[in-house]
């Protein structure tokens, strides 16, 4: 049997509004939305369909840009366009507006937790990153604000096993940042593309990294041991370029697979597989499979499922969310 | 022989009188316009310079205000608000003040203008300071 992408469900997420971001909470059994509606919506599997579990309203006042959930699966944070991110803890079935973080000047773009759930990073238009801290009263305090890129920060994530954050900006940079007595730094500025850096992800082992841009192009970073044994060192050792017709909005390695899915503003929805015989230095990515219409409009997120291998969703500016399988080659 | 010479030169000088006077014009116009563009540059040197000290002044008194009222606290929680506290003191005492041309001005400005959005944050007091801050406006996606 050939690979393939095949749709499992597709569902009216945020009607007559745009679905910005999807994410699986970490055993891969809820899923949340978030839109152009100010809402967020929590998805859940019964029987053989995915049906809305609550609709979290209320928190923000303009667009939800991003949602995240905690590692330990009982909080929910999202990040808005008013300016705040706001956090949400899970009770019985439902969710409740914890507190809300504010000091970004404008726009939240992007919010991440940490995988120990003690660190908490935003990135926002006003060019900053802000790491915010968690105690155990489920009280928040920001502990630093760096200003490394010089536009609007779109995306931060955090290395899998590390205290190491990277975020991605319009100023077509990665930076990386690392705590460096009670405050973090930038240790390395990863340039390469040439246009928007929309997202980026690490792979299961944090040693290497993808990032997706406004250029067309999904480039593949790795680590490599500097010379000064001071900065981080990462090299560009693969560009995907050719297939994605606009801007590749959005980027997942799946950890369980290692296969690497993106959304592009081509409507589609793609899977690369990676050549195991490859060197490690110059590694080579194929497409797998493609869906050349995923949605009707831009799309802007997709997300493999933690637990279940092949299970992804991704979501579009037509308000929708759509749940793909991906079918490995027999 | 003398005569003839006397001759060409006031044809020369009448010919010659466009060219003249519109060099002495331009010199003229030149050192006018030199001078209004360095009364200009000196005006809006003095107005931006003194919006950006004020700006700073403020968050020197914010800060030495909200340090005082916390040093006496031997929380943990006060101890690293003072501490974030004394780290934009730092910032604003080392601040370039004095050297106009400096290239760090920029870079150091928006440094100072971020770390006091944090202190804000941790003080959970709103950074809506129009009167003070610059803040950028504009859309963004």
């Amino acid at each position: 049997m050939k690979e393939a992408l095949s749709l499992v469900q597709r569902l009216s997420a945020h009607p007559d509004s745009r679905c910005w971001f999807v994410s699986w909470n970490p055993n891969g059994t809820l899923l949340a939305s978030c839109g152009g509606d100010k809402a967020i919506r929590i998805w859940g599997r019964e029987g053989d369909s995915w049906i809305c579990k609550s609709v979290l309203q209320d928190g923000h006042q303009r667009t939800v840009r991003k949602v995240a959930w905690s590692p330990c699966g009982n909080y929910l944070a999202s990040a808005s366009f008013d300016a705040t991110t706001c956090i949400w803890k899970k009770k019985n079935d439902d969710f409740e507006s914890l507190t809300v973080l504010e000091g970004h000047e404008n726009e939240v773009k992007c919010v991440t937790w940490a995988p120990s759930g003690n660190l908490l990073a935003t990135c926002s238009r006003d060019k900053s990153v802000w790491v915010w801290e968690v105690d155990e009263e489920d009280e928040y305090e920001c502990v630093t604000v760096v200003n490394s890129h010089t536009q609007d920060v779109k995306h931060v994530v955090w290395h899998p096993n590390q205290e190491l954050l990277a975020s991605a900006s319009y100023d077509n940079n990665i930076c990386i940042y690392k705590e460096e007595d009670d405050d973090w730094e930038c240790r390395a500025t990863l340039q390469g593309h040439t246009s928007t850096v929309w997202s980026l992800c690490f792979d299961a082992t944090g040693k290497r990294m993808a990032s997706c841009s406004d250029d067309r192009t999904v480039k593949i970073w790795k680590e490599y041991p500097s010379e000064s044994g001071q900065d981080l060192s990462w090299k560009c050792v693969c560009t995907l370029s050719g297939y994605h017709g606009r801007t590749v909005y959005d980027i997942d390695w799946c950890r369980l697979t290692g296969a690497l899915v993106t959304a592009c503003g081509d409507d589609a929805v793609r899977v690369f597989k990676e050549d195991e015989t490859a060197n490690p230095d110059e590694p080579v990515f194929s497409l797998a499979a493609q869906v050349t219409k995923a949605h009707n409009q831009d799309v802007n997120c997709v997300t493999w499922n933690p637990k279940e291998a092949g299970l992804l969703a991704s979501c579009s500016d037509d308000g929708e969310i759509a749940i793909w399988r991906f079918q490995e080659e027999d | 022989m003398d005569g003839e010479k006397g001759q060409s030169d006031l044809f020369d000088s009448i010919l010659l009188a466009d060219e003249r006077f519109r060099g002495e014009g331009y010199q003229e116009g030149f050192e006018r316009g030199a001078h209004q563009g360095l009364q200009n540059g000196r005006r809006h040197g003095a107005s931006h310079g003194a919006r950006l000290y004020s700006e700073i002044s403020f968050y020197y008194g914010f800060a030495i205000t909200w340090k005082c009222l916390l040093q006496r606290n031997v929380d943990a929680k006060s101890r690293k608000r003072v501490k974030v506290l004394e780290f934009l003191l730092r910032l604003i005492q080392n601040f370039p003040l004095d050297d106009l041309q400096s290239s760090r001005l920029q870079e150091d400005t928006e440094n100072l203008r971020t770390k006091f959005r944090q202190v804000c944050s941790m003080l959970s007091v709103p950074a809506d300071f129009k009167d003070y801050m610059k803040t950028a406006e504009d859309i963004s996606f």
